[in-house]
């Protein structure tokens, strides 16, 4: 074992996300086995659906888990920039843009709000998140006056899937997989995921060598919620319709991508890279699950034991290394 | 003169890499007040941790009443009536004074807890020592002079025939501290065995009958307090051949700039008025006991802590500090006294730390230049010889004074022309110390100002050119090195007006 782990391939991609990629593999093969439509495109299509909003909750979590923080708001701050957004479209007429833009602005604004909370207020991003879960809700629902919203067939349904032709292409993964390059560079390679990753492990010793501790905390939660209002986008370009007062159960399993991904809870080690293969799993899972004719419930027992096999893993590798 | 209660005769004890205690005796009698003295890490603390069961010795005895011996846990002590008043009171605020008393041992009526016989037998306590504390009264609404009166209870609630009181006045006000002395020559009376554990000369003077000095691991001698003066006990305290030379001379001329001036600084109540110069190129060593308020004071005048009022000027001009980055700004630089909370950050590389401070000037665009970086990081290594395989090494793999190194790199890498050092060698090996004084000297040399904070007296005389020395919160005075001597060192640190 020791000798697969050191080996420098398996060091630079990372043993976790190795073993992940051939969770996944192995996935992909027992389903198809269990279930023989499971080999179709649009399967796999259809599993990808889930993954794209997933997969930008995830990364704009990553960031905020990486800071040593956790945030609880996100699926439903992506419904409320979703509603929010859709009732301007479709009840007030704006442009499409205009809308996606705004979908932005709002996850945004929510991101401001919980990271000056956390990190200029001191409180602790376990209740205020919760709080602003709460509150995201509550503005959604509010702002479209409890209706459900549901987006119309426009333009913006090819940032998910584009026909060419005869065969849909999956343009949501191509935007899936940029954005994930471009917020992997900045975790790794700019001042600012330097800074994030240091105050995940020793918040004090960086401020004490004279960083802006606050600024920094305070942006990880403004890239989390400004994820989740792209994410809105995809959820809505792929399930069309979105209800107030949901989305909670997102946040679990973009929690659980991040940290079978090898992002660990305690803060410091992240890996986009790694929240990217979690979430293909997750959305294999669910897809494999559906495919199989069970219902959703199972699919959160899975993912509440995967989510439990996941931190205990994190956990020891950290009581060793110490 | 009254019964032996208990003696403790050469006692040993040792942790890897320190002696801690060398061949320690102590004598008890009943009815005395008994002083055990010495300067922070003579050993104090450790012989009473032998003595009531936390540690196991590694050799010599201990007869208490007539009999040989060794308890294994604190409980094991207390039960045969060794009891230790702690400085950190371990109370449960939420919980009543006769809760927390009878903590353990709740007298039961059926099975359940009988509150009213609990609250009888703590007030029985409090009326055999004349105080006035009511038994059902929430133990965080007291204020800790009564919290303690509430352990001593608890102290004599299991029989205690003899009671050490660990800096048993630090935090409390002088009404209480006189009404402290009246329990405690009250107990006397009973015949009570009591060891008194403090810095306090003046209270040694009123309350104790004698005095064990212990320094360096090792007992030094007993006295009668009534028969020696303060200068017999100091002397006592640090009568130690130092081995390292001492400074003789400071290291620069008497008309050198000052590049820092502090004045009035306050924060709370350990930097109390505080203020004081720092030349150029100049070492000022901070000298005091531990509690003295040196961290404190530092660490308000980097901007880690709150202060409530203090001017700085750097070279002739006031600025404003009002948090790590201002100073930083400012060409301070601190290190920090523990290392692995405040100095590392620990899942991170070698390199990733020695910029910590600097990482402007190692971007490209937006991007780290990671090979600027590893470049400058690869030269400190090579300057400060710190042993590491590689930059990338994560920094917590490296050996204490190596890690040491490290954060002085992230400082020098930075340019500071302050440095404050807290504690420097600190857990540190014997070579590396070495290593760490011959760089701070280049680095004074070099025409850099260090303000050096350090418990350890040998240290003190041989890398200070001035020592300031604090106790309680207050500057009690400046010596030149080429006056300074351990005896009036610590006779400033132990000046309490």
């Amino acid at each position: 074992m020791d000798t697969i782990k050191n080996n420098s391939f398996v060091k630079k991609v990372g043993f976790n996300r190795l073993v992940l990629c051939c969770v996944l593999v192995l996935l992909y093969i027992a389903f198809a086995i269990l279930s023989p439509t499971f080999l179709s495109y649009s399967r796999i299509l259809s599993a990808l659906n889930y993954a794209y909003f997933l997969g930008f909750l995830a990364f704009g979590v990553t960031f905020v888990i990486a800071t040593g923080g956790i945030d609880f708001s996100i699926g439903p701050v992506m419904f409320a920039s979703a509603l929010i957004s859709g009732q301007l479209l479709t009840k007030s007429g704006f442009p499409v843009i205009v809308c996606l833009l705004v979908s932005i602005c709002v996850g945004l604004l929510f991101g401001v709000l919980n990271g000056f909370l956390v990190a200029y207020g001191g409180l602790p991003s376990f209740i205020t998140s919760m709080a602003i879960m709460q509150l995201a809700k509550g503005v959604g629902s509010v702002f479209t006056k409890t209706q459900s919203v549901s987006w119309p067939q426009e333009w913006y349904r090819n940032l998910v899937k584009m026909k060419i032709g005869n065969t849909q292409i999956p343009t949501g993964l191509i935007i899936l997989l940029l954005v994930a390059v471009v917020l992997w560079a900045i975790l790794s390679k700019t001042k600012a995921g330097r800074y994030i990753l240091c105050i995940g492990s020793n918040k004090e010793a960086v401020r004490l060598s004279g960083v802006n501790v606050k600024k920094w905390e305070m942006l990880a939660y403004i890239i989390c919620g400004t994820c989740a209002g792209i994410a809105a986008i995809f959820y809505v370009g792929a399930y069309t319709t979105v209800q107030p007062g949901l989305g909670d159960t997102f946040n679990n399993e973009a929690i659980a991508a991040c940290v079978m991904g090898g992002t660990s809870m305690s803060g410091g080690l992240a890996s986009v890279g790694g929240s990217f293969i979690g979430v293909m799993v997750i959305a294999l899972l669910q897809e494999g699950i559906l495919a199989m004719g069970f219902q959703k419930d199972y699919q959160y027992v899975i993912t509440g034991i995967i989510v439990i096999i996941a931190v205990f893993a994190d956990i020891r590798s950290r009581r060793k290394k110490n | 003169m009254s019964e032996v209660i208990l003696t403790m005769e050469g006692i040993d004890k040792s942790f890897p890499g320190v002696h801690a205690l060398d061949h320690v005796n102590l004598e008890i009698r009943k009815g005395e007040v008994h002083a055990l003295m010495g300067e922070n890490g003579a050993g104090k603390s450790t012989l009473m941790k032998v003595l009531t069961g936390i540690y196991t010795k590694d050799s010599g005895k201990i007869i208490y009443e007539g009999k040989e011996v060794e308890y294994g846990s604190p409980k094991e002590a207390q039960d045969a009536g060794i009891v230790i008043v702690h400085q950190e009171l371990n109370m449960l605020g939420h919980l009543s004074v006769a809760q927390n008393i009878f903590i353990g041992r709740e007298p039961k009526k059926g099975g359940l807890i009988d509150d009213s016989r609990m609250n009888t037998e703590a007030a029985k306590l409090f009326e055999q020592l004349k105080i006035k504390i009511d038994p059902k009264e929430k133990m965080n609404r007291l204020t800790v002079g009564k919290q303690q009166m509430c352990e001593i209870a608890k102290a004599i609630s299991h029989d205690a025939k003899i009671i050490v009181f660990d800096e048993p006045t630090a935090a409390l006000t002088e009404t209480e501290i006189q009404e402290l002395f009246k329990i405690i020559r009250d107990l006397r009376k009973k015949q009570m065995g009591i060891v008194y554990i403090s810095h306090r000369m003046d209270e040694i003077n009123v309350i104790t009958d004698r005095v064990t000095v212990m320094r360096d691991g090792a007992y030094v001698g007993t006295l009668i307090t009534k028969e020696s003066t303060k200068s017999d006990i100091i002397n006592m305290m640090v009568g130690r051949v130092i081995y390292e030379e001492p400074k003789t001379e400071s290291a620069i001329s008497e008309d050198a700039p000052v590049v820092l001036k502090v004045e009035h600084l306050n924060a709370g109540k350990m930097v109390r008025d505080v203020s004081f110069s720092l030349h150029k190129g100049e070492i000022l060593g901070f000298s005091g006991l531990m509690g003295a308020g040196r961290t404190e004071t530092a660490r308000a005048l980097f901007g880690a802590d709150k202060k409530e009022r203090g001017e700085i000027y750097i070279n002739g001009q006031k600025i404003e500090i009002n948090s790590p980055s201002d100073a930083v700004k400012h060409g301070i630089g601190y290190l920090s006294e523990d290392r692995k909370r405040f100095g590392i950050v620990t899942e991170k590389t070698v390199a990733e730390n020695a910029t910590l401070a600097s990482l402007d000037n190692y971007l490209s665009g937006m991007f780290i230049n990671k090979k600027k970086e590893n470049e400058v990081t690869e030269e400190y290594v090579k300057q400060l010889k710190i042993k590491t395989p590689g930059v990338d090494q994560l920094v917590v793999n490296l050996s204490g004074g190596n890690q040491q190194k490290a954060v002085i790199a992230k400082w020098l890498i930075k340019d500071c022309d302050i440095l404050i050092f807290d504690e420097p060698t600190r857990g540190i090996d014997v070579g590396a110390k070495s290593e760490i004084y011959h760089l701070m000297s280049t680095l004074a040399a070099e025409g850099k100002s260090i303000i050096m904070i350090s418990s350890e007296m040998p240290e003190i005389l041989r890398m200070s050119d001035r020592i300031m020395v604090m106790c309680e919160g207050k500057k009690t005075g400046e010596i030149g090195i080429e006056e300074a001597t351990q005896e009036k060192i610590m006779h400033l640190a132990t000046q309490r007006n």
